[in-house]
C-alpha cells in the first residue's frame, strides 16, 4: 500500500480576493502521540498526526442580516466570489451553518473576528476532517 | 465617490430615532452579538472584545452622526463609499439589539417579512419594529446602490 502523502494542502483566500496554497508537513508518530497545549494525547499508535493544526471557520445563521448584507460580508472578509457568496449564505439560512473557511489558526482566528466585527456569528472549530 | 442622498419624512423619522439612540445607549458597553473566543486566555479575549467594542461604537457614532441638527432642517442624509462600510455595520449593531431587547415575542417569520402586516406587531413595539426595518432599508440603499463588494 502507497504510504499517504507526508504533506498536506490548505487553501487560503486573503480579504483582497488572492488565494493561494499553504504546504504542512504531516508526521508519522509514536505511540506516545503528539501533544500540544489544551489538546489530549493522541492515542491510536502510527497515526498520522498534523503538526499543523487545522482548523474551520464556521458562519452561523442569525434572523437579522438579509441576504444580500451577508453576502457582501463573505466577498469583503473572505474574498470570495459572488456565486460562492451566495452559496455558503444559502448553506448557512437554509441548514443554519457553513464552513466557510479551512486553514490555519492564527488565521481563522483573523477570519472569525472579521466576521464578527461585521455582526455576523462565527465560531472555529478543529477540523477533524484533517 | 459613488454617493447617494436621501430625503426622509423628518416627522416619521424621528419617532424612530428615540429607540435607535437608546438603543445605542444599550451598546455603549455591550457587543450586538456575544463574542465567541477563539482562545481560552483571559487577556487575549479582553482585547479581543475590546478592539470589537471600538470598532462597534465607531460604526454607532457615524451612523446617529448622520441625523445630526441639518438632518431636522432638510430632512436628507447623505450615504458614500467613505461612510457606508460603517453605515452597514452600524445598522446591523443596532438591528440586532433592537430585535433581542424589545422584538423577543415578535416571530421570527414576521420579523424577517419586509411585507408584514402591521397587526402582526404587539402595540407596544410597533416603533420598535418600525425602527428595525428604516435600518435595514439604509443597509438596502447601501447594498443596492453603492456596490460595497470592495472589488472595485
Amino acid at each position: 500500500m502507497n504510504q499517504p502523502s507526508a504533506q498536506t494542502l490548505h487553501r487560503f483566500v486573503l480579504a483582497d480576493g488572492s488565494s493561494g496554497l499553504l504546504l504542512f508537513p504531516v508526521a508519522r508518530v509514536s505511540p506516545a502521540g503528539v501533544t500540544r497545549p489544551g489538546t489530549k494525547p493522541v492515542p491510536a499508535p502510527d497515526t498520522q498526526v498534523q503538526l499543523a493544526d487545522s482548523w474551520r471557520v464556521v458562519l452561523l445563521n442569525d434572523p437579522v442580516n438579509r441576504m444580500s448584507y451577508v453576502v457582501m460580508v463573505l466577498r469583503r472578509v473572505l474574498g470570495f466570489d459572488e456565486p460562492l457568496a451566495r452559496q455558503h449564505m444559502l448553506a448557512v439560512h437554509e441548514r443554519g451553518r457553513s464552513v466557510v473557511w479551512t486553514g490555519i489558526r492564527e488565521q481563522a482566528e483573523a477570519y472569525m473576528f472579521a466576521l464578527h466585527q461585521w455582526h455576523l456569528t462565527a465560531i472555529i472549530q478543529p477540523d477533524e476532517a484533517g | 465617490m459613488k454617493q447617494v442622498e436621501v430625503k426622509l419624512n423628518i416627522g416619521a423619522v424621528a419617532p424612530l430615532l428615540d429607540v435607535i439612540k437608546e438603543a445605542a445607549d444599550d451598546l455603549r458597553d455591550t457587543l450586538a452579538i456575544k463574542a465567541a473566543f477563539p482562545e481560552e486566555d483571559a487577556d487575549f479575549n479582553e482585547t479581543w472584545t475590546q478592539d470589537l467594542m471600538a470598532g462597534q461604537n465607531s460604526d454607532v457614532r457615524e451612523l446617529l452622526g448622520l441625523f445630526d441638527s441639518e438632518f431636522f432642517t432638510d430632512g436628507a442624509i447623505s450615504i458614500d463609499s467613505n461612510n457606508c462600510d460603517s453605515l452597514l455595520r452600524g445598522c446591523s449593531a443596532l438591528r440586532l439589539r433592537i430585535l433581542d431587547r424589545w422584538l423577543g415575542e415578535v416571530s421570527l417569520e414576521v420579523i424577517e417579512d419586509e411585507d408584514a402586516d402591521v397587526e402582526a406587531i404587539p402595540a407596544a413595539v410597533r416603533v420598535h419594529f418600525a425602527a428595525y426595518t428604516f435600518l435595514d432599508q439604509i443597509q438596502k440603499i447601501i447594498l443596492d446602490h453603492l456596490h460595497p463588494t470592495g472589488t472595485g
